[in-house]
């Protein structure tokens, strides 16, 4: 969830997707998903002699999974905001986890 | 329950958690290595990090002779986020604990 | 979110009585890639998450790193082995 937060707050800013096939794709982030599915106009792909099938396209949907990296203007993220999503996410996480055990062991004593 | 919290590592992940804002070591697959200041994660391994290197095995030709020689490449990435499920390890610097 | 089975609610007791036994002792740990890892289990999760504590890399049997802690992705964990004492 809070990857998803993330990437909605870069929506129109222009990043650079490097999927596991080596392909890099630049563009602006159009929308985005709960499962970091990503979408992208105005593309450039960064080899483009490589993959010369590419120039033609021009908007793309890109799966999540199969994404390595996204590069990131760093000046539009806010690190610390970032941090403390993260140390509040992990406690959240944490509740859901414990709840489910007590669930489990109740379970079990029946 | 939740006062300990702090600074115990009671399940994997908390060792993460303390990790926030440290510079870490991460190694992918693929033969390729980051070093970056952490910043952000999630249960996936999803992290986002800061002033990365990466360092990746790649086959290099020998100019010379034409042989095949594993070599290193190194770039640098001001902000990178890195999808968790291409992570194997992680760690971070020593621990004053 | 995305509920992964949360750890002890679909594992079976003898795995997580393993596990409890094994922490604070030396394991080795080897991964699908088969990269070995030697050092003391500190905690580990229902997804095979792991951290150890003084942590040697080997590959082929061969020392390669050395890592003070480390955090190991459960999925790419083949098996956890306990070791009876620090070779």
């Amino acid at each position: 969830m809070l990857f998803f937060s993330f990437y909605k707050t870069l929506v129109g800013k222009e990043i650079t997707v490097e999927l596991k096939n080596d392909l890099s794709i630049t563009g602006l982030l159009q929308s985005v998903d709960q499962f970091l599915n990503i979408k992208l106009k105005d593309i450039k792909v960064n080899e483009e002699e490589k993959y010369p099938y590419m120039i033609s396209v021009q908007n793309c949907f890109i799966r999540g999974s199969v994404v390595r990296y996204v590069h990131l203007p760093a000046g539009d993220v806010d690190v610390e905001t970032l941090q403390d999503h993260s140390r509040l996410e992990a406690r959240e996480q944490k509740k859901v986890q414990q709840q489910a055990q007590q669930q489990a062991q109740q379970a079990q004593q029946k | 329950m939740d006062k300990k919290e702090e600074g115990t590592v009671e399940e994997p992940l908390d060792l993460i958690r303390l990790s926030l804002d440290e510079r870490i070591f991460v190694k992918m697959r693929q033969d390729r290595e980051l070093k970056g200041k952490l910043h952000a994660y999630d249960q996936h391994l999803n992290m986002i990090l800061s002033d990365v290197e990466e360092t990746m095995k790649v086959v290099q030709i020998d100019s010379d002779t034409g042989e095949e020689f594993i070599g290193t490449e190194k770039r640098n990435i001001k902000m990178l986020f890195v999808r968790g499920d291409g992570v194997i390890l992680i760690s971070p610097p020593l621990r004053t604990s | 979110m995305s509920t992964q089975t949360a750890p002890g609610a679909s594992n079976s007791n003898a795995q997580f009585n393993f596990f409890k036994m094994c922490i604070g002792r030396p394991v080795v740990v080897k991964l699908n890639n088969g990269v070995e890892y030697r050092g003391i289990l500190e905690v580990v999760d229902g997804n095979m998450n792991i951290v150890m504590e003084q942590t040697e890399e080997y590959l082929n049997g061969q020392l390669k790193t050395k890592y003070g802690d480390c955090f190991l992705r459960g999925n790419n964990v083949l098996y956890i082995s306990a070791q009876p004492k620090r070779m």
